[in-house]
């Protein structure tokens, strides 16, 4: 018997077995693949799949210098069928809702976040007021953050709609398992996606030209999801480009600099943030219609996490529908009240940075100890608007593989899903999403901040 | 305080244009800011009009924060060496002085502005000048006469001196220094009087009746009366809103800077000039006058603490 569980912990609802210890039905065949090796296999296999990793080049970029292979646990995440019909229409809803309030917004008329929030969001862009994108659509792709507090009652913590990363890490992590673990996976009916054709039937939506051509546009090697960049780009068929490569040309498109001749680009899935500081005048020749831009600009004024405490009210508004998904219990630090709040029961809330990401600046208090209270406090009572405060979630809990002892460990997990929205306005939400794991004893997910991935499936 | 007696009270009406020109090493690919110019209407401005002008000209949108100050989000993607922004209309001004009878500083405590305006804020740490602070106020447990041995104090101890401090300096720094300008003997008394629990903020505008930069000053909440004025730069409490242009309010200077924001460049910012005239006349200023006080201003090199680049974000993740 191997992969036993270390320990059973009492505190976490765990997706893998109840609080008894008991495994949960639906990973019993994986649980019985799991135990059917013998330890030295499992272990020989183990590394073998780790060095398909690293061959494999499939990386996450820290800093400067600081490569590292993308850490993954093999044994897969199991997602229910009925659980995951109520996160994709949660998904789908949410994404139309903010797509809506994103025209509202720029087309002058949106009254569902209050101005100073919105007006001070670093991604909103007022020069793109009265400007409407290819098809009215804003978001494209769109990545949203879940974490599963039990009994399939799934919460959002975030949008992320500039520049969702991690799709690859989905594709890939699924894609090793199957071939390095096909045993795994032997006994499930594990739904199917297409996010090659959605995202080349997406490209194509969003111009007029029937045969477009589409480039994506990275900050090179040295960004911290090159690895992605070039996965995408071969995986999708589409040049890969860096910003020297492109130029806007005297009748305002976007020209691809080739051997030959120079390729006129119709759709530029955009990997980077800063447009004009890689490509000069891309902002204005997408602007003049010139170019469609996946995603679009100004879109991060609704991802930004203040804004986030509006999404329920642009639901009910824009859709008339009551939300999916609920979301995190969200404090605004400028509100007075909220704030008194807040500074009052500090040391159960989550503060982050509203222009953070990757779980940097991110202060789980319960996990911190009583002297970073005072230190924090100080930090929202000088910049109320550069914080939001959040309740702690006690969310699930997975079992991780640690091949040293051939035991399973609970590690914190969450589920980033993306979604596609075409110019016709359809959503094809793809099942499962990337399972990031924290690491022992952490609940920061964010592999920025060191935490592995899982593959997940949703079974019938 | 009420906005729609203009016309009927005891007022003067003035002409007011404020300009500043950013000099960068190179050219800036976008420059995204903040401008906090407009006058404020109520606490004896009435019927302001407002103009503001930048060049090059980019696209904004108004809103009002959470001090009530009308905030202009202006961002400019045309790339761009030099950028001016300017400001200039009419507006009238109280002329009556303004009083109020002494209360205990206790009285205050339970106020909403209390929570605001007499806590920590990015330049002013109160508890970094407890010990000056009850020395100065001499253990006075009332309102008007803390806030009048405080402006006193800093009137007469903090030098008038420009070129050593900088827009970032801090109130405990500005002690340390024991000289500065406008800014930083508000930030000092601001620190002073919060240190005794007095609610207050940092006011920002321009100086009625004659040419120069911009100018700062404090003021204290009174639980009758409001918001008082309290010059520390000038010596002179309670004086009449017909003192000043007032365009903003806020905690401190990092809450009511008329002009902040960041900008993309591959070089940095180089030089600033910056000029403001409030005359008590009817007069019609353009931007080409602006332009041309400019050619005359005082210029400050290099003042990046304003406008610095954006931190590089990676991609999220």
């Amino acid at each position: 018997m191997t992969a036993a569980a270390n320990t059973v912990t009492e505190d976490f609802y765990n997706e893998w077995h109840d609080y008894e210890g008991n495994l949960r039905s639906h990973y019993m065949p994986l649980s019985a693949a799991l135990t059917s090796f013998n330890q030295g296999d499992l272990a020989a296999r183990w590394r073998e799949a780790r060095k398909q990793v690293n061959l494999d080049a499939m990386t996450f970029y820290l800093e400067p210098g600081a490569y590292r292979n993308m850490p993954t646990d093999f044994v897969p995440r199991i997602i229910p069928f009925e659980h995951w019909q109520s996160i994709a229409a949660g998904v789908s809803q949410r994404l139309r809702a903010i797509n809506r309030f994103l025209a509202e917004l720029y087309g002058g008329a949106q009254d569902v976040v209050p101005d100073e929030v919105i007006y001070t969001s670093h991604h909103f862009y007022p020069e793109f007021q009265g400007f409407v994108p290819p098809r009215n659509v804003f978001v494209h792709i769109y990545g949203i953050d879940l974490v599963h507090m039990g009994g399939g009652r799934y919460l959002v913590l975030e949008d992320n709609l500039r520049i969702p990363s991690g799709i690859s890490y989905q594709l890939k992590s699924v894609g090793l398992t199957s071939q390095l673990f096909p045993e795994f996976g032997r006994s499930y009916d594990i739904l199917p996606y297409d996010i090659r054709d959605a995202y080349l039937s997406m490209f194509r939506s969003l111009t007029d030209n029937p045969d477009p051509v589409c480039a994506l546009l990275t900050d090179g090697k040295y960004g911290s999801a090159f690895f992605e960049h070039r996965f995408l780009s071969d995986f999708l068929g589409i040049p890969l480009v860096e910003g020297t490569d492109l130029y806007i040309g005297p009748d305002g498109c976007v020209y691809a600099r080739t051997l030959d001749v120079d390729l006129r680009i119709d759709v530029i899935y955009r990997r980077v943030e800063d447009l004009d500081l890689f490509v000069p005048g891309l902002s204005e020749a997408y602007l003049n219609g010139k170019v469609a831009l996946v995603n679009g600009m100004g879109t991060g004024a609704a991802d930004d996490k203040l804004v986030f405490l509006w999404v329920p009210q642009m639901i009910e508004k824009y859709l008339g529908e009551v939300p999916v998904l609920e979301q995190a219990r969200s404090y605004n630090l400028a509100d007075l009240d909220d704030r008194r709040y807040v500074l009052e029961n500090l040391q159960d809330l989550v503060v982050k940075s509203r222009q953070g990401y990757g779980g940097l600046d991110v202060f789980v208090m319960p996990d911190l100890g009583e002297g970073y209270k005072a230190q924090v406090a100080d930090r929202i009572l000088q910049n109320p608007l550069m914080f939001i405060a959040q309740e702690t979630l006690d969310f699930s809990q997975h079992m991780v593989f640690n091949e040293q002892d051939l035991l399973l460990n609970p590690h914190h997990i969450d589920l980033r899903v993306f979604a596609v929205q075409g110019g016709d306005g359809t959503v094809t939400v793809f099942p499962g999403g990337l399972t990031r794991v924290a690491q022992s004893g952490s609940r920061i997910t964010n592999n920025s901040s060191g935490g592995l991935c899982k593959p997940t499936w949703v079974v019938r | 305080m009420q906005t729609n007696m203009g016309s009927s009270v005891n007022a003067v009406a003035v002409s007011y244009i404020y300009a500043v020109r950013y000099g960068y090493s190179d050219a800036v690919i976008h420059n995204d800011n903040q401008l906090r110019i407009f006058p404020r209407v109520g606490e004896g401005q009435f019927e302001p009009t407002a103009e503001i002008w930048s060049v090059p000209s980019g696209r904004g949108v108004d809103y009002n924060d959470r001090f009530g100050n009308r905030v202009r989000r202006l961002r400019v993607i045309e790339p761009h060496s030099t950028f001016v922004v300017a400001a200039a209309g009419r507006v009238r001004l109280s002329n009556e002085a303004p009083s109020a009878v002494d209360v205990p500083i206790a009285d205050l405590q339970s106020l909403p502005e209390s929570f605001e305006y007499a806590s920590i804020s990015p330049l002013v740490d109160p508890d970094s000048l407890t010990d000056l602070a009850h020395e100065v106020g001499a253990g006075d447990q009332f309102l008007v006469s803390a806030v009048t041995s405080i402006t006193e104090w800093v009137f007469g101890n903090i030098l008038y001196r420009r070129g050593t401090t900088s827009v970032a300096t801090t109130a405990r720094e500005v002690l340390s220094a024991g000289e500065g300008v406008c800014q930083d003997k508000t930030h000092l008394a601001l620190g002073l009087l919060r240190a005794l629990k007095i609610p207050c903020r940092y006011a920002s505008g321009l100086l009625t009746g004659q040419r120069g930069e911009t100018h700062s000053w404090v003021e204290f909440y009174h639980p009758v009366a409001g918001w008082l004025g309290a010059d520390p730069t000038r010596g002179i409490l309670f004086p009449p809103a017909r003192d000043y242009v007032k365009f903003s309010v806020g905690r401190d200077y990092t809450d009511v800077s008329p002009v902040s924001g960041s900008f993309l460049s591959t070089g940095g910012a180089q030089d600033v000039a910056a000029i403001a005239e409030v005359r008590f006349e009817d007069t019609t200023f353009s931007l080409g006058d602006a332009l041309d006080l400019l050619e005359g201003a005082y210029v400050v090199q290099s003042e990046v603490s304003t406008l610095s680049p954006p931190t590089e974000r990676p991609e999220r993740h």
